[in-house]
């Protein structure tokens, strides 16, 4: 057993036709070269006799996945599992971890370095210093949720929104300055959620808003007070880049415009920060208040929510949060402890791909052929959703550290984490109760 | 086999603990191993015994063996299993048999199967032997006995002749003596045909008789005559297979017919209704239309015509291969790995170009990330393919399927490695040549039962399409169980078993327990749970149970050497143990045989140790008469429960089902006709009647106000659903107000008295409850509404419904599967997963109205206190939770 870590996640990165590899991320220990070699092997050796190898899995829940990128840069992911399999459980599930992992690493890399580079292979040395500059991104993603709490954008495909109090306020505010700037695509991030973000900005396609929200968060924690990143949008310009600029307004407040040659970060850093956002600076303030219950004062939840995660369907839009678990000293502590706050988060995490496997698939882009979806690996649990002859509303889970809930309407989706006390029966009123006073409060 | 019936008939029911113990001489059997059955008594399956002893000996029942006997017939010879038709219902043959004087007819019939056989050709069979006698082969049909006098009916041609084929099965009519000429004799009793000798000719004196032509005056009803439609009041009989009849011979031609067989009638008809040639087709087309999908499933058992099923699924994806993991590279051998592989098609052939995949990954992955390869997927013409492998010390067992079949290829994979000991052990299996027919059948039939089930399963099943109802039901460790009534016993039936220890001899197997199937449900287990899985699994390979279930099986035996998963296991481990300790000492390795012995509804499986404290088997034994017999003997003497058994699945389901049909407005357009009390409040009472009843009638009030109930389910998000068009708006709103000061005091159903759980699991006005599934896990038994409760709920709805609460078992039983406690990852263990569907009613026209909605909730609980057991329920989203809670807690009263 090479993976030593249980649960760990390592990506492997090789050039499609030659097998050389590029680069690998994730494990501390890497795979011998040969492992990797044969790996790859196996794929090229079955796209030669017509088959291509999606993946697989052990008895222990380890995974395996394969997956090319225009004829040229293959990527695997090998996951160790750690938890035992029964009689061949839940697929889907860490399959859909791993795909998406996939799928966000390729389009981070052209994000980062276009299209035309990975897809040409001219220089391989030359690609694999130039990959370089992706690695503390796919880090990122590698982490999933638990290098950065209550992100669960690279896994569900929606922008991790926060709720600002005075929303109305920074929008004209982020409106006004995307226009100096000779831009559309702006966008407000406040403790890497975004908070705000212009029409255009929204209409870009859900993975690159949630890939641009990784970057800008990835920069934001490197410290700098601005900077201007060339990016290529995997969707909308995979090979002409346009220029990201981003400035710190505040510790945790982020502003970013996608623009074109103009304006310099200079002259936009000097002249337009400060013209618009110093007046909203109080309003900066309270956004950033809000903190990483990423909803405002007005929405009270109820006392027995333990976690949320919302997502507007319509939009692509999520908010999550987790409370701060406050023990009441009155109480005794009672047989189940409440899972951590990480824990929750995890739950939540898994709760969501648990769900959206089998019940509530979200509707990706449509005109997708079944090859390319099975390449995708959502084939699979589309099939199982659409076993179901009726449509599925809401589901829950009793496990043994808490009660999972989660309901679907026309809009929205609700993913709730609830204490065990809370009895089944009424964790649908408690659902349906919350999703009305957020709904209602802020509109979302 | 008759014979068999009636002796042991006679026997009982005085003397069934030994059955054997008052037979005369010579009826005693000799208990030495290989021991042929006395002479006198040969039982038909006995030709069908394989060299190695195996033994699969299937008879339908009479309403199947006429539409499969046209392709049986084509295939007569090549058939490596004998195929052959019981002559009747056990029913009847009881009946008559109780007639029966005892002695004389008993005693005559042993000799007859053994004289007719010696002297089929010699001899013609006289009529007091009964046509019963010739055996089954049809080639010795006696078709032409007259045929010297056929030049004859030239001259009767005068008007319009017409040819009828029709079955006729001369067992049918039992053993007794043939029909008296007085009584019609075999014309009437055999083919139907009424013929009144004409006036003058003296009734009473048969021998004065003189010759006639054959006129039909009337038809029997049910009679072949009559199901052909080709027979009419008024016309001649002319010939039967090109012989020509008259009374005076037509009772002698008629008895020679041996068997089940198509015989020619010619008639001459005075009406234009049939032209010769055209009733020959008209005639024959029904005939030759055989419900097809039946005679599949039973043609694939008796192993015919797997080339030609094969075929239609030849394009699409599927392999199983059995590779060798020890390489041999000096060996020049191509393919030298391929142990085994099934089937061979184009498709097939691309899969198993890629085997160095299946080889590497099964090894690689071990290496990386520590744990055995379960499955793998990959694409294939664009088609996404799942692969399945079992490793076994030094060789792997790979299963390819196309993805749709995935889901349930991962039932079936962890089914495999059981079901495949059960054909015998893998390793040895797949590496004998002779064994690959077996394996082929094996797995065609392994394939047929995934790939296209449709033509498999019969069509006039309830749910044919139902996919993952076969799929949750027969992945679920246990076995469907009907819980009986009391007064039903069938305990102590199978005490008999295994304690013929007399005469001195060494017997030859020990009972180590049996199990009773009454029309696919187990009804009685003796066996440990996991010898039980491991039959059941066995049947359901075979499909036996819902054969058992429709009243196909005429006579099934079958036996066969079995190598159960833990006991062979416990062997191991002794092994092991042994060889460390006492080098040289090896514990006697039992053998073990199962049994199982169908007739009619009633199947029993026996689970038979050879060695130990029995005598050791040596070579391959086939199967035993006297064991078969005995068993034959019980089943007979469980004939008597039929009745009572029959009672209890017409009963009403004890847990009282709704249909889902009912909870929806736009079903009260039917279902006016309801009590008007309603409109006067008195929806409590008439919800209080059905539910004490347990009649499964909907009350309109609760149709009308389902639309009501949802809204308030569902919080705020109140929506505008349609109301029966029938229903005045008014009345609606009355009714929805009564149903919400109902819902609060729902609970008053239950109140007080415990009978409540006999008829209906949710309390309140009525009963929600769709459907149900409860597993114990100790004793390996699951219990559900039985098909014909289902059937009884028809509508168009509720299938759909059915079909979804499996659906959405499996998904469930799979969150319960996948999270076992190991470490802190993943979501932990699953105690209870439930999910809210919601209806709508297809084809909804009305474009002003939204379409009515009904809401569901399937739901699983998943028990290890005071009995691991986990529980599948489907209820309307209205019913009050603590009632739920309730019935979680009790078990749905049933008591197991």
């Amino acid at each position: 057993m090479m993976l030593q870590q249980a649960g760990s996640v390592q990506l492997l990165c090789l050039t499609a036709n030659s097998g050389v590899p590029l680069f690998t991320r994730g494990a501390s220990k890497q795979l011998p070269f040969s492992i990797i070699g044969s790996l790859n092997g196996v794929h090229m050796f079955g796209a030669g006799q017509g088959v291509v190898l999606a993946g697989c899995e052990t008895d222990r829940g380890g995974r395996m996945v394969w997956r090319v990128f225009q004829d040229s840069v293959m990527l695997i992911a090998v996951s160790s599992g750690g938890q035992a399999q029964q009689e061949g459980g839940g697929a889907g599930e860490e399959d859909l971890h791993l795909r998406r992992l996939l799928e966000n690493v390729w389009n981070c890399m052209v994000l980062v370095l276009g299209q035309d580079e990975l897809a040409s292979l001219r220089n391989v040395e030359r690609l694999k210093r130039d990959l370089r500059s992706c690695y503390r991104l796919i880090d990122q993603l590698l982490e999933g949720g638990q290098g950065q709490e209550g992100i669960m954008g690279d896994l569900t495909h929606c922008a991790d929104c926060l709720l600002p109090p005075n929303a109305t306020l920074l929008q004209e505010g982020l409106d006004g300055f995307t226009q100096a700037a000779d831009s559309e695509f702006g966008c407000l991030m406040v403790h890497g959620r975004i908070a705000a973000a212009t029409e255009k900005w929204w209409r870009l396609a859900p993975q690159e808003v949630v890939l641009l929200s990784v970057l800008t968060r990835s920069l934001s924690l490197s410290g700098s007070a601005s900077c201007d990143t060339p990016v290529f949008l995997p969707q909308g310009s995979p090979t002409v880049a346009h220029r990201l600029l981003r400035f710190q307004l505040l510790p945790g407040v982020d502003v970013c415009v996608l623009c074109g040659p103009s304006p310099t970060l200079h002259r936009a850093e000097r002249e337009l920060v400060g013209c618009f956002w110093s007046p909203l600076l109080e309003a900066l303030r309270g956004s950033l208040a809000v903190g990483e219950r990423c909803l405002p004062g007005s929405v009270t939840l109820r006392p027995d929510v333990l976690a949320l995660l919302l997502i507007n369907r319509e939009s692509r839009r999520s908010v999550s949060c987790v409370k701060a678990i406050i023990t009441n000293p009155n109480h005794p502590p009672s047989n189940h402890p409440l899972p951590s706050k990480a824990r929750c988060w995890e739950l939540l995490r898994l709760f969501y791909t648990f769900t959206t496997t089998r019940y509530f698939p979200l509707e990706e882009t449509p005109a997708l052929t079944l090859g390319e979806k099975a390449q995708r690996g959502d084939s699979l649990r589309e099939d199982f959703a659409l076993g179901f002859s009726h449509q599925p509303l809401q589901c829950y889970l009793v496990t043994e550290e808490c009660k999972c809930f989660s309901l679907q309407t026309a809009q929205h989706q609700l993913y709730l984490l609830t204490p065990l006390s809370v009895p089944t029966f009424a964790l649908s009123s408690v659902a349906t109760q919350t999703l009305s006073a957020i709904t209602l409060a802020t509109g979302f | 086999w008759l014979v068999v019936y009636r002796r042991t008939h006679d026997f009982q029911p005085s003397s069934l603990p030994s059955p054997y113990g008052s037979c005369s001489d010579e009826t005693r059997y000799d208990f030495q191993p290989s021991s042929l059955p006395s002479p006198d008594l040969e039982p038909e399956w006995l030709d069908d015994v394989q060299k190695n002893g195996e033994l699969f000996y299937l008879e339908l029942s009479e309403g199947e063996e006429a539409a499969a006997l046209a392709q049986v017939a084509t295939n007569y010879g090549l058939s490596t299993n004998h195929v052959r038709f019981s002559e009747k219902e056990a029913e009847i043959i009881s009946d008559e048999s109780r007639k029966l004087p005892d002695g004389a007819p008993t005693k005559a019939e042993p000799k007859l199967k053994r004289l007719a056989r010696i002297l089929r050709r010699k001899r013609r069979p006289s009529q007091s032997r009964g046509p019963d006698g010739g055996g089954e082969d049809s080639s010795s049909r006696p078709v032409s006995i007259l045929k010297n006098q056929a030049g004859q009916r030239v001259g009767v041609m005068v008007q319009q002749l017409k040819e009828v084929f029709l079955y006729l099965n001369p067992k049918r009519l039992g053993s007794c003596s043939p029909p008296p000429p007085e009584r019609g004799g075999l014309l009437e009793a055999l083919l139907g045909v009424v013929h009144r000798p004409s006036w003058g000719r003296g009734q009473g004196d048969p021998a004065g008789r003189r010759e006639e032509r054959i006129t039909v005056h009337g038809l029997v009803p049910n009679s072949p005559a009559v199901k052909c439609a080709q027979i009419l009041i008024g016309d001649n009989l002319v010939a039967v297979d090109d012989v020509d009849v008259t009374t005076e011979n037509i009772e002698r031609v008629l008895s020679c017919i041996p068997g089940p067989t198509q015989v020619k009638l010619t008639l001459e008809t005075a009406s234009p209704g049939g032209p010769g040639e055209g009733g020959v087709d008209m005639s024959s087309a029904p005939r030759l239309r055989p419900s097809p999908s039946v005679s599949q499933l039973v043609r694939l058992l008796w192993g015919e015509d797997t080339v030609e099923l094969q075929m239609s699924i030849g394009h699409i994806p599927h392999i199983v291969m059995y590779l060798s993991l020890k390489l041999d590279s000096d060996s020049p051998l191509e393919e030298q790995e391929i142990l085994y592989q099934y089937p061979v098609s184009e498709a097939s052939s691309q899969l198993k170009g890629v085997r160095g995949i299946f080889l590497t990954l099964s090894d690689m992955l071990e290496n990386v990330t520590g744990g055995q390869i379960v499955s793998s997927s990959l694409l294939l013409n664009k088609q996404l393919v799942h692969v399945g492998y079992w490793k076994e010390s030094n060789n792997l067992l790979v299963i390819a399927l196309p993805a749709e079949r995935y889901r349930h290829g991962k039932v079936i994979q962890c089914m495999l490695p059981y079901s495949i000991p059960c054909l015998s052990q893998s390793h040895i299996a797949f590496c004998q040549a002779d064994h690959a027919p077996r394996l082929d059948h094996f797995f065609c039939l392994f394939f047929q039962q995934l790939i296209q089930p449709s033509r498999l399963s019969d069509s006039s099943g309830s749910t044919p399409t139902d996919l993952s109802g076969t799929l949750f039901l027969d992945g679920l460790p246990a076995v469907r169980w009907l819980p009986l009534p009391p007064e039903i016993k069938v305990w102590g039936w199978a005490t008999t078993l295994g304690h013929e220890d007399f005469y001195g001899m060494r017997r030859l197997y020990v009972t180590l327990g049996s199990c009773l199937f009454y029309k696919g449900y187990l009804i009685a287990n003796h066996l440990p749970k996991e010898d039980l899985l491991d039959v059941s699994l066995y049947c359901q390979h075979y499909c036996l149970l819902p054969l058992a279930s429709e009243q196909r099986v005429g006579q099934l035996v079958v036996w066969r050497e079995v190598f159960p998963r833990h006991r062979s296991q416990i062997h191991q481990t002794k092994t092991i143990n042994n060889h460390c300790t006492m080098p040289g000492y090896c514990q006697p390795q039992g053998r073990y045989f199962l049994l199982i012995v169908g007739l009619r509804h009633f199947m029993q499986c026996v689970l038979l140790e050879a060695s130990g404290c029995a005598a050791p088997a040596t070579g391959a034994p086939g199967p035993d008469c006297v064991y078969v017999d005995q068993v034959k003997a019980t089943l007979l003497q469980l004939e008597e429960l039929d009745l009572g058994m029959e009672e209890r699945l017409a009963a009403p389901p004890a847990p009282c089902l709704s249909c889902a049909d009912w909870f929806l407005p736009s079903f009260v357009r039917d279902r006016l006709f309801l009590p008007p009390s309603l409109d006067q409040g008195g929806g409590k009472v008439v919800g209080r009647s059905l539910f004490g009843r347990g009649a499964r009638r909907p009350s309109s009030k609760r149709s009308q106000s389902d639309s009501g109930s949802e809204g308030q389910s569902d919080g705020g998000v109140r929506r505008p659903t349609g109301l029966s068009p029938h229903s005045t708006p008014d009345s609606a709103r009355k009714l929805v107000g009564q149903r919400d000061s109902l819902g609060s005091g729902g609970s008053d159903g239950s109140r007080g008295s415990g009978s409540i759980f006999k008829v209906g699991l949710t309390s309140g006005a009525e009963n929600t409850l769709f459907h149900y599934v409860l597993m114990e896990k100790v004793q390996g038994i699951f219990i559900a509404p039985t098909h014909r409760e289902l059937a009884q709920l028809s509508g168009s709805i509720h299938p759909q419904l059915i079909r979804n609460f499996h659906h959405c078992c499996l998904s469930i039983r799979a969150a319960f599967q996948r999270s076992l406690p190991q470490g802190t990852h993943g979501l932990g263990p699953v105690k209870e997963h439930g999910v809210l569907f919601q209806c709508k009613p297809e084809n909804w026209t009305d474009q002003r109205k939204p379409a009515p909605t009904m809401t569901y909730w399937v739901i699983g609980r998943m028990l290890l206190e005071p009995v691991p057991q986990e529980f599948y329920v489907c209820f309307h989203d209205s019913v009050a939770e603590v009632p739920v809670e309730m019935a979680f807690r009790l078990s749905f009263g049933l008591a197991l």
